[in-house]
Order: C-alpha cells, then structure tokens, then sequence
C-alpha cells in the first residue's frame, strides 16, 4: 500500500501542472497530493489506518476489531476460513446452558498438529526468552520437517524442541541441550535424536559449539561483571587453543573458565552455583578446572585486574 | 562349567544334522542382545532393544543401531589386543562378533529358565531366556521359537564354538536342538592410531559423514558409504569400527580412514 510505483499495469495519476512530479500518499485522508503545487489529485484512495483508536485498559475484552489476527501465510497455507466463536450475550446459550452454534470444527484438520507444534514452540521460547527471529526460524523447520514426512512417527513436541535446538544453532545462539530440556516435555537423549534425524532429514548442517557462545548467557545468569565475563571468555578460549582440555564438551570448559575468572575476580562464585546455572556437574567442573590450573598465569588475559593472585587461586 | 566337556562328546555323536547354512537372514530382527559381561565394544550390535534397565547404556552414541532404543554398556572391561606398533599404522582387534543361528524347535523358556544354570528369564521385560556361559564368555537370547542370537564372542571361530555351546544347553534340557542358519550379523574392532586428532577440523571437511556433538556424545561419529561402516573416532586417536559382516570389511574401512586421521593429526 505504501509504494507510490505500482508499475505500469495502472493509470498513472499525475499532477496536471507537474507530470514528473512524484505524487505522495496521505493515506489518513485518502489522497494523492503532489509535492510540488498541493494539488490533490487522486482521492478516495482506500483507507489503511484502524478504524477507531483504542486505548489500553479500556474495556479490553471488547475489542471491535473486525480483522481478526494477523495472517501468517507462509506457514499456514493461507488458509481464508472463518469459524464461529463463541458467543456472547445471553441469547447465544440454549435451555441447558449449552451455547447453541457449537460448529468449531477443525479449521485445518491438516494442520491442527502443526498449529498445536507452533504453539508449543512459542511457549517453549517463551520461557526462555527467545526472540521473536528464532521462533519464525523454528517454526519454519517444523514445517519443513513435517511436510517431509520423515519423522512422522515421532512425537511433535520432540521435533518441536529439536527443531528449537538447531533454530538457536542457526541463529549464531546456540542454546545447550539441557537448556532446552528445561523448557520441554522430552528428555536430552530423544532431543539429541530428533535433531540427528531432522539435520539429515533437511540434509542441513550447523556449526561446532565453541566455549564463547555462552559466555554472556552464563555469566550474566551468575551475576558476573563483565570484566570477569571478558576475562572468562579469554581463559576458555587460550585453553581450547593449547588443548589443555582435549575430548571436552565445550559447556565443560566454559564453566571451568567462568569459575577461574571468579575465583580470581572480587565475585567469587562456588562450582555448585556454575554448575546449576551451566547444566553441569560440579564434579566436571572440578575434573576441567584440574586440566587449566597448571596453566592458569597464561590463560588469563594480560590486563586483568587480580582480586586474587594466580598462585592463590583455589586448587581442587 | 563341568558339564561341558561330556557335552562337547555328548554333541559330537548325537548332533547329526548341522547344516551351516550361512545365507538367510533369520529373521531375528527385534532381538537385542546387551550384555554386561561383554565389552562394551561388543554389545555395539546392529539390532538393538533395551533389555535391562538396570544397564545405564546411555553412554554410547544410538546411531549406531537401526532400532529406537539401543542399549550401550559402559564396561570399560576390553581386553584389547591393540598391537601398537610406533611407527605405522597398528592393527585393529576384533573385540565382538554377534551372530544368529536356528535351534529349529520351538522351545519352552520357563523350563529351560528353570533347569539351566546361568539363565534368566523375565517374561514381562524381554520375551527369551538370556544365558551367559563363561568359555568362551558370550550372552544368549533365546526365544521360544527356536531362534538365538549370541554376543560377546572374540572371534568368528568363537563365535560359532559358542553358538554350539548353546545349542547343547538346550539339548540337553531335552529339546531336539539342531545348528542351523548360522550367521554372523556384526563384527565390531577397535584400534589405535597412536597420535591425537582434531575432530573439529575431521567434522568440518567430511561433513555429510561426520557428526561431532560434544554435549551428546564425546566421540566423532563417521559413517562411511564403502563399505558400510559406522566409525566412532576419538579424540585420544582410538578408533571404533562397527556394523562389519565380515572381517575384511573392518579392515577396508580402517585402510580408507587413517589416511583422512593422518591429515588432521594434531601437532
């Protein structure tokens, strides 16, 4: 509606005085006006703008909208069918208190399993924060995942957390599995195993986890300075590139990191507390901890500011 | 055990009929032999179901089964012949064979559960008798149809000394036992390659092979097309090879791989 070049299929409106001039729309009132003279010159353009002002908190439950949601194509089919809702007022239900004009019926029996996908993804994400870009990623792997057919035997919710899994991998924000477990119905091994099956379903791939994409995520949970944070994020890293820590999982390291950077930082925090916040064991944290500590003096980064000396850093 | 000896005399006379009939599939599709007494590297079998729950099998990675549930055993008990030479390419070792054979009689598992030493039998968890016997040391599932699969054998030959083993059991409890449709189904070996390796590099140039999650599993799981192999690689340089029907097939696939692990040694 905004663009003023529609091509060359219609009659191109032109100021009489000023044909080179580019007409512009004033969509409130419905005209084309031409900057040069004022001359309104095409009018009775169709209005977009809502048809009342609402407020917030104003009678809320009534809302006069007559458009409904907003339409999402391409993941529904674009589907164009209206159902009766439920109805208001007293003459809606019948003598048993039953509302007469129960048709509901399934707008999309088709995609009844894929609307109920879409909104299990949305409150999954929601629980963790997702923005909005990751769950249209998501939903958009559901479809793809559920038309293929190749899953089909498997629980919905599972693909849907699997498919949440490799949306945040894509999306350069890769969430850890038991992140994403905290937030669904379905245990790690079958998460693991949808997104096996539905990265060689798509035939997509995703990038290695590195030590630093979590880096934020966990410190900002614990409450770390972002000095700290830095000074993590650069133990972690020097660690992975003089393989102190070979055949580790990266979560592993990071919170081996994170703990040194705080040990040595005025916030120190315990292992228990990184390991709730990481998804890890204390235990591994203590096993990472051992492989960096020899050589905690070069991992740290040079400009650090040491609350607690290299040599006074706890040694488990 | 003891009884043993006077089978193997026992089967030798009265066992007329044993025909190796080595094609076929028999059929034993939803059997899944997971023992604990077996290496771990031996239980990593193609067909799998889980058997006990009291086996946390998680460890290992589930691709390499065709069915839903693997179980994996996490005993680290491998007597591992690795042979590692220092200059060269060391061999592997095969570390399990599992194999199916035909008793060709319908059996009855309570009463074999009942007479056998060594036989459990829960007919609400898994529906055959497993039985273990120490020499050589494998696990049975057998199935009141008259089916078996055996696991946890070193070798082909061992494999099928077991197999017959088995069927005298079972004969001797008074079932007209026979040893048919015997077949290896997978020959799992491992080895060593002696340097570390850098499996985000292998998984970044052999990607359509390759599947590296560390959160999931430590290991690089490489699934190679010729011959059709499943290889778990490791970052220590020991290498996993499993899903082989014959033995040269294990061999092929670590001629074809260590070649690709020499390229991404780390320094």
């Amino acid at each position: 509606m905004a663009s003023t070049s529609r091509g060359d299929s219609l009659p191109k409106v032109q100021c009489p005085n000023h044909p080179e001039a580019q007409l512009v729309e004033d969509y409130r009132a419905g005209d084309m006006i031409c900057p040069e003279c004022g001359l309104v010159v095409g009018d009775r353009v169709i209005d977009v703008g809502s048809e009342w002002r609402t407020f917030t908190n104003e009678k809320a439950t009534k809302d006069p909208s007559r458009v409904g949601d907003a339409q999402n194509p391409l993941l529904n089919g674009g589907d164009l069918t209206t159902m009766i809702s439920k109805g208001t007022g007293a003459a809606s239900f019948d003598e048993f208190g039953n509302s007469k004009y129960q048709n509901r019926r399934t707008m999309s029996s088709s995609d009844r399993a894929m609307l109920n996908a879409f909104k299990e993804i949305s409150t999954m994400a929601d629980r963790i924060n997702l923005p909005r870009n990751i769950i249209d990623r998501t939903n958009n792997l559901f479809k793809q995942v559920y038309e293929q057919k190749s899953l089909k035997g498997r629980s919905n919710d599972a693909i849907a957390s699997a498919c949440l899994y490799i949306a945040c991998r894509q999306e350069g924000v890769p969430r850890t599995f038991k992140e994403i477990c905290a937030v669904s119905r379905i245990s790690k091994k079958e998460i693991g195993r949808c997104f096996k099956l539905i990265l060689k379903a798509l035939e997509t791939s995703v990038d290695l986890i590195t030590t630093g994409d979590f880096m934020s995520r966990f410190c900002s949970n614990l409450g770390l300075p972002k000095q700290v944070q830095m000074a993590a994020t650069y133990i972690a890293r020097k660690a992975v590139e003089l393989d102190l820590v070979p055949g580790r999982s990266p979560i592993s390291v990071a919170a081996a990191a994170i703990y040194m950077a705080s040990q040595a930082s005025a916030e120190k925090k315990t292992q228990k507390e990184i390991g709730d916040i990481a998804g890890v064991a204390d235990v591994t944290i203590r096993q990472s901890y051992r492989l960096i500590y020899p050589r905690a003096a070069d991992l740290f980064p040079p400009d650090f500011k040491f609350d607690t000396p290299v040599d006074k850093l706890p040694q488990l | 055990m003891d009884e043993e000896a006077s089978l193997e005399n026992y089967f030798d006379h009265t066992l007329g009929s044993s025909d190796f009939h080595f094609e076929g599939d028999l059929g034993l599709q939803g059997s899944a032999p997971q023992l604990q007494d077996s290496s771990f590297l031996s239980s990593l079998t193609s067909r799998e179901k889980d058997l006990t729950e009291d086996l946390d099998l998680s460890f290992l990675p589930d691709e390499l089964s065709t069915q839903d549930e693997p179980p994996q055993a996490e005993n680290d008990s491998r007597n591992e012949d690795s042979g590692v030479y220092t200059d060269g390419p060391p061999r592997d070792s095969t570390e399990g064979d599992t194999d199916t054979m035909n008793l060709a009689c319908p059996l009855d598992l309570k009463s074999i559960a009942l007479q056998a030493r060594n036989a459990e039998y829960n007919p609400k968890r898994f529906a055959a008798v497993i039985m273990r016997i120490r020499e050589p040391r494998t696990t049975a599932l057998i199935f009141s149809s008259g089916k078996m699969v055996c696991t946890g054998a070193k070798s082909e030959e061992q494999s099928r000394l077991a197999a017959r083993k088995y069927a005298r059991v079972v004969q001797k409890l008074g079932f007209p036992a026979k040893f048919l449709d015997f077949k290896i189904q997978n020959m799992v070996g491992s080895c060593d390659v002696c340097f570390p390796i850098r499996l985000e590099g292998l998984v970044l140039t052999h990607q359509q092979f390759s599947s590296y999650e560390p959160e999931l599993f430590p290991g690089l799981i490489y699934r190679m097309v010729k011959p059709r192999i499943v290889l778990l690689i490791f970052v220590s340089g020991k290498v996993v090879l499993t899903g082989a029907k014959e033995r040269a097939e294990i061999y092929e696939a670590f001629e074809n791989i260590y070649p690709i692990l020499k390229g991404f040694r780390k320094q």
